[in-house]
């Protein structure tokens, strides 16, 4: 079990580390958009282990990154998006996508009168639903300092007492 | 971008009545409106969501005696700048998006420079200087991309469940479908042809690992090898564009990147077709 967690954190810090490059983020960010994206994978694995569900496991995921985005972004002075969005694509539901896709050819090669069509159209819509959604938890992770906390900038964010809630 | 046909010979006098000696005094109007239009269209150029425009703009306005009002579209971005000492003076201007691009570095850069301003580190004149080098920021070197590239979506397939040999495949192909993309983008072609073409080669490629019969779940390199080519920065861009309420932006961006999604879709088809890959 360990050894599996530890196994896909490796594999996704090398994802993150792709896209990192991909997308020209400076070489300061590197390392860290690595680390985070093989901490947020490593969570959303765990969490699918014990059944949680794509979706919720995705989102927890990407709240990690970006709360701990907000640190490290003060750490290393970048913007905070130049190592969370790789560090989130690592969970972008490419195989959903592609599953979306194949069910549209599928529908078309079928026409009207195949036998499952009814259930190729069902699987269709799911895959689509399930892409969507995860696409949109990935966004939510990347952007959760501006939702919420009430500063406009990660900047400014330095103390727990910005969240605007009063626990005491 | 060059608004040469406004009249900014009203301008000049303006400094004389302001009283506040602050950097801006030396800039005029046009200067100051060059800058914001410099530094949002760079921005928007280099994969910023339009809040984080607004941001940086904002930043640097607050060091002026100008107020700056901004409307981001897609296409092309127009500010109105009005000088706060006399408010006759209203400058408005547009200036073109010419490609939709990613390059994390120029945002990190300008984010840099904004906060230097703020924090009175530079003076207005410097960040102009400044900004207009940052669209030569360097980029990696393309084989380094190109080999990362392939290492990741070799990752990705694994992580999707296939063995080493479906992970070779898949390294392989998005190798040489990121080397097609570089090449033609270099070469100026149509960006959905680009994309069509990059899929294609990228699923031909990998497509061979159904037709030898090596791997063990050959499915998997198929749709993890193009996952190079997937919009990533548009879709999430457009979606925190809708969280923060730049409703139009977003579904622009939204738009554009599921017309990237309907390229690759195509590219994969006519390779599966040609191929022959019917049972996938």
């Amino acid at each position: 079990m360990l050894i599996d967690i530890l196994k896909d954190a490796l594999l996704s810090f090398f994802v993150a580390i792709g896209f990192a490059l991909l997308f020209e983020t400076p070489k300061k960010g590197l390392l860290v958009a690595g680390l985070l994206g093989g901490l947020g994978h490593a969570i959303r694995f765990t969490l699918l282990y014990f059944d949680f569900g794509l979706i919720s496991a995705t989102l927890s995921g990407t709240v990690v990154i970006g709360l701990l985005g907000i640190y490290c972004a003060h750490k290393i002075h970048t913007p905070p998006v130049v190592f969370t969005l790789p560090a989130c694509i690592t969970m972008i539901p490419g195989l959903y996508a592609y599953k979306t896709m194949l069910g549209c050819i599928r529908i078309y090669e079928e026409g009207t009168t195949g036998a499952k069509t009814a259930f190729l159209l069902h699987d269709t819509v799911y895959n689509f639903i399930l892409t969507s959604s995860l696409l949109f938890s990935l966004a939510i992770g990347i952007c959760i300092a501006a939702l919420l906390f009430r500063k406009k900038s990660v900047k400014k964010i330095k103390k727990i007492k910005d969240l605007g809630i009063k626990i005491f | 971008m060059r608004a040469n046909v406004l009249d900014y010979s009203h301008v000049d006098d303006r400094c004389a009545d302001v009283e506040n000696t602050r950097s801006d005094k030396e800039l005029s109007l046009k200067e100051f409106v060059d800058i914001i239009l410099e530094v949002s269209t760079l921005l928007l150029e280099s994969g910023a969501h339009c809040e984080r425009i607004n941001r940086n703009v904002q930043r640097i306005a607050q060091k002026t005696n100008y107020k700056v009002e901004m409307l981001i579209s897609f296409t092309a971005v127009s500010v109105s700048v009005t000088d706060m000492g006399n408010e006759e003076n209203i400058v408005t201007a547009n200036k073109k998006i010419i490609h939709h691009g990613v390059h994390f570095g120029i945002l990190t850069n300008t984010s840099l420079l904004t906060w230097e301003l703020a924090e009175d580190r530079i003076s207005l004149q410097e960040l102009h200087q400044r900004i207009k080098r940052l669209k030569d920021t360097s980029r990696y070197s393309v084989w380094l991309v190109r080999l990362f590239i392939g290492i990741a979506c070799g990752s990705l397939c694994l992580l999707a469940g296939g063995n080493l040999i479906d992970g070779a495949f898949a390294f392989v192909a998005s190798f040489v479908g990121l080397a097609v993309r570089q090449e033609m983008i270099k070469r100026k072609f149509n960006l959905m042809v680009i994309v069509i073409c990059s899929a294609f080669v990228t699923t031909t490629i990998s497509g061979l690992n159904i037709l030898s019969g090596f791997g063990y779940s050959p499915q998997t390199s198929i749709a993890t090898s193009v996952l190079f080519l997937i919009p990533g920065v548009p879709l999430i861009n457009s979606i925190i564009d809708l969280l923060e309420g730049y409703i139009p932006t977003g579904i622009a961006r939204g738009a554009f990147g599921g017309f990237i999604l309907l390229c690759i879709a195509v590219g994969m088809f006519i390779s599966m077709t040609i191929i022959g890959i019917n049972n996938f």
